[in-house]
């Protein structure tokens, strides 16, 4: 069931108005189209499990090639000229589309529950990091950092990633000051 | 442990609240009744200057009167009674009150009170006819935002109070669920909590303005962190009737709850979605673009979402309870259900009431027919059916046991009784008041406006009959507040003595386990962080970065 939602998801994206909306404005471009693209892969993941075991236990046993992987396509994504080239390039929209969904959202999946609780919170760190870098860079920047978009929507995408920043330190902070064994 | 919370659960049941507590809730109970009152008299004098049988004084004009009306309901008749309640059901699941926590509650209610005194005194001298939305550039006295601070501090009081009891609670239960009615609870501090930030710092930039200290406002700005604030309000009194009607309602039928899981589901995710919900009250705001709308409809119309399983969840008690008492047919379950018993009367037709007013909410939200009916009588329509009905009822239907709990006495059938008609007399108002504002409100009858013929247009006369099915459906109301109030304080005070049964159900079908990670809470407080995130950061930094020169205050009465 979860792979037909997926699938019905990812094409769902792909339609021209779907697409066109969400990329008119920088922040859905970057933050709404970009992780429902990865989370329809993520969705379609069990397929490719079930089809190729033998694939994912040989070049992703524990899990951590894969979320290098997943690592690299989501902050490639995060560069500011990467939209651009998507908006422009046919051929790098349609490598938007196929990245995000079988080499971020798939290997995400593949890899999540076989990651140790170190690599899981090394993943968090690497991201709030990431968003709250990114983040002072739309923020401060003065020039105009993608043709395609004023530089009024790049501020508001640097406060995007700032408060994703925010809410996952917050996340992080809760980790070290909450020990779950006093409840559970 | 288990031993352990067996005897607590004996001996509670065998001592009833504990009486320290129990003074709380009937304190907390006794504030919220009188201001029904209170807030119910300005109602109906409202009702009637609309329907243009009373000319009010100069002293005590319809734009005051709204102001305490909204005050006196919206704020602490609900705050109030929410409290109450919720701190009842710490008190009874979690072993009674923590020392600590019950001096937090205290002052709460302290802060609460000093608040709404603060508030009310500009309203009463005329300088704070700001209506109970206070937003710029209409500017009040910055003593009645004085008020409305303390009473956000007294909030906050009590949601620290209710987090410490359950915290300890936990590390005194290791592993076990949370109650599940504490668990609703918890839901509603967290919300309460988090919108109330938002006010928190909507009044610290009017302070100043009306202080005269800066010149100018940011009126976008103000206006969307008060609904971030508004709506999660009108939310957290639907969770609280939404608790009553999982948990107590099944007891009351003598059934088990529908799947604890599902019920703990439901909790998570109106805590997670709401606060962006707030922005469908600015739908016609200008400096929003269209696809933000838009996209905002989305989120707003994701809150239905639980809704709509609450509901399945309702008929499906239902049934079951009907079934189990030999009812036959597809439908025969509705003639078994006790709508002689005003504890499942009144929360019923509090629910009924939510289909239309669920309804006229999508309505609202809809970007294209909000255009029809915004700023006009159709909007107090619905929050009438909504607060008014929803809410106002399924608390009615709580207090009938809940408040001859904590006193120690039981609900008669003299009361019972008495509360069906009550029931009953408020429904028959409430619907003729309520569908009367949504007809009038689609022929272009404006809200918040004092009675006017309009020269004597010829459209302003056709509003005339709808009005007066307005007074005559507040004045049936005002005679169901006076009945309620009476029975509030004669089961508070005059009820003969003895044991009731505090009814919640905890039981619930299926038996499956439910999973642990509906605990996480603070996962849950980090979702909500994103979703609040998604909602508000396109808005707000595009009111603080393209902002106009802001408004000087302004005192239009």
């Amino acid at each position: 069931m979860q792979p037909i939602i997926g699938l019905i998801m990812f094409l769902f994206l792909m339609l021209p108005p779907v697409a066109n909306l969400l990329e008119s404005i920088m922040i859905f471009h970057m933050h709404m189209q970009m992780p429902l693209i990865a989370i329809s892969g993520f969705l379609m993941a069990p397929f490719f499990m079930e089809k190729f075991p033998k694939f994912f236990a040989k070049w992703n046993e524990r899990g951590i090639p894969g979320i290098i992987l997943f690592t690299l396509v989501m902050t490639y994504w995060s560069i500011p000229r990467a939209m651009d080239d998507a908006l422009t390039m046919y051929s790098v929209e349609l490598f938007k589309f196929i990245s995000l969904a079988f080499l971020a959202g798939v290997p995400l999946r593949a890899s999540w529950m076989k990651l140790t609780d170190f690599w899981k919170n090394a993943v968090f760190v690497f991201f709030t990091l990431q968003y709250g870098l990114m983040g002072l860079i739309y923020l401060m920047s003065d020039s105009q950092l993608c043709n395609n978009y004023l530089q009024s929507e790049q501020i508001t995408l640097g406060w995007g990633f700032l408060t994703v920043a925010i809410a996952l330190l917050i996340y992080l902070i809760q980790l070290v000051i909450i020990d779950p064994s006093d409840y559970e | 442990m288990a031993l352990a919370q067996k005897i607590q659960e004996k001996t509670q049941k065998a001592l009833g609240a504990h009486p320290a507590d129990a003074k709380i809730s009937k304190s907390y109970f006794s504030i919220s009744f009188i201001a029904l009152l209170v807030g119910g008299v300005l109602g109906l004098l409202q009702g009637l200057n609309r329907a243009g049988l009373l000319e009010l004084p100069t002293w005590l004009n319809y734009y005051q009167v709204l102001t305490g009306h909204g005050l006196f309901l919206v704020l602490v008749f609900t705050s109030f009674f929410v409290v109450g309640y919720f701190y009842a059901a710490l008190s009874h699941n979690l072993g009674g009150l923590q020392p600590k926590v019950r001096k937090m509650v205290w002052s709460a209610f302290w802060l609460k009170i000093m608040g709404a005194v603060t508030a009310v005194i500009p309203i009463i001298q005329g300088e704070a006819s700001v209506m109970y939305t206070f937003y710029p550039p209409m500017a009040a006295s910055p003593v009645f935002y004085i008020g409305l601070v303390l009473f956000v501090v007294g909030i906050w009081m009590a949601a620290f109070g209710a987090f410490i009891q359950v915290a300890n609670w936990r590390k005194a239960n290791k592993g076990q669920h949370l109650p599940i009615l504490s668990y609703f609870a918890t839901g509603v501090f967290v919300l309460l909590l988090f919108s109330s930030l938002f006010v928190a710092i909507e009044v610290f930039m009017i302070l100043p303005w009306s202080l005269g200290w800066v010149d100018t406002i940011n009126v976008m700005l103000s206006r969307t962190l008060f609904w971030a604030f508004g709506h999660t309000l009108v939310n957290i009194w639907y969770l609280t009737a939404v608790s009553a009607w999982y948990t107590i309602i099944p007891k009351v039928l003598g059934t088990r709850r529908f799947s604890d899981t599902l019920t703990r589901v439901v909790v998570m995710l109106l805590v997670i979605l709401n606060i962006p919900g707030g922005f469908h009250h600015q739908i016609v705001d200008p400096g929003i673009t269209e696809s933000v709308k838009y996209l905002h409809v989305f989120m707003s119309l994701a809150i239905g979402f639980p809704s709509l399983m609450t509901a399945f969840a309702m008929f499906s008690i239902f049934e079951r309870s009907g079934r189990e008492k030999g009812a036959k047919g597809l439908f025969g379950f509705f003639k078994k259900l006790p709508w002689g018993d005003v504890r499942f009367l009144a929360p019923m037709i509090a629910m009924i009431a939510f289909i239309p007013a669920g309804a006229g909410g999508i309505v609202q939200t809809t970007n294209q027919l909000n255009q029809v009916v915004h700023n006009s009588l159709w909007v107090v329509g619905h929050f009438h059916l909504t607060l008014g009905m929803t809410v106002a009822l399924t608390f009615f239907g709580v207090s009938y046991w809940l408040v001859p709990y904590v006193s120690g006495r039981v609900l008669t059938k003299r009361m019972n009784k008495l509360g069906v008609i009550q029931t009953w007399i408020w429904t028959i108002g409430m619907t003729l008041m309520s569908v009367a504002m949504h007809l009038v409100g689609l022929l272009g009858s404006p809200r918040r406006t004092s009675y006017s013929n309009y020269f004597g247009n010829e459209t302003a006369l056709g509003w005339d009959p709808y009005l007066i099915f307005l007074a005559v459906g507040g004045t049936l109301l005002i005679i169901a507040v006076v009945l309620q109030v009476y029975n509030m304080f004669h089961l508070m005070f005059r009820a003969p003595k003895g044991d009731s049964e505090f009814m919640v159900e905890p039981e619930a079908v299926g038996g499956n386990k439910t999973p642990f990670w509906t605990e996480r809470w603070s996962r849950i407080i980090v979702l909500m962080l994103i979703v609040i995130a998604m909602g508000y950061v396109i808005p707000l930094t595009d009111f603080i970065f393209n902002a106009p020169p802001g408004s000087p205050p302004f005192k239009t009465w």
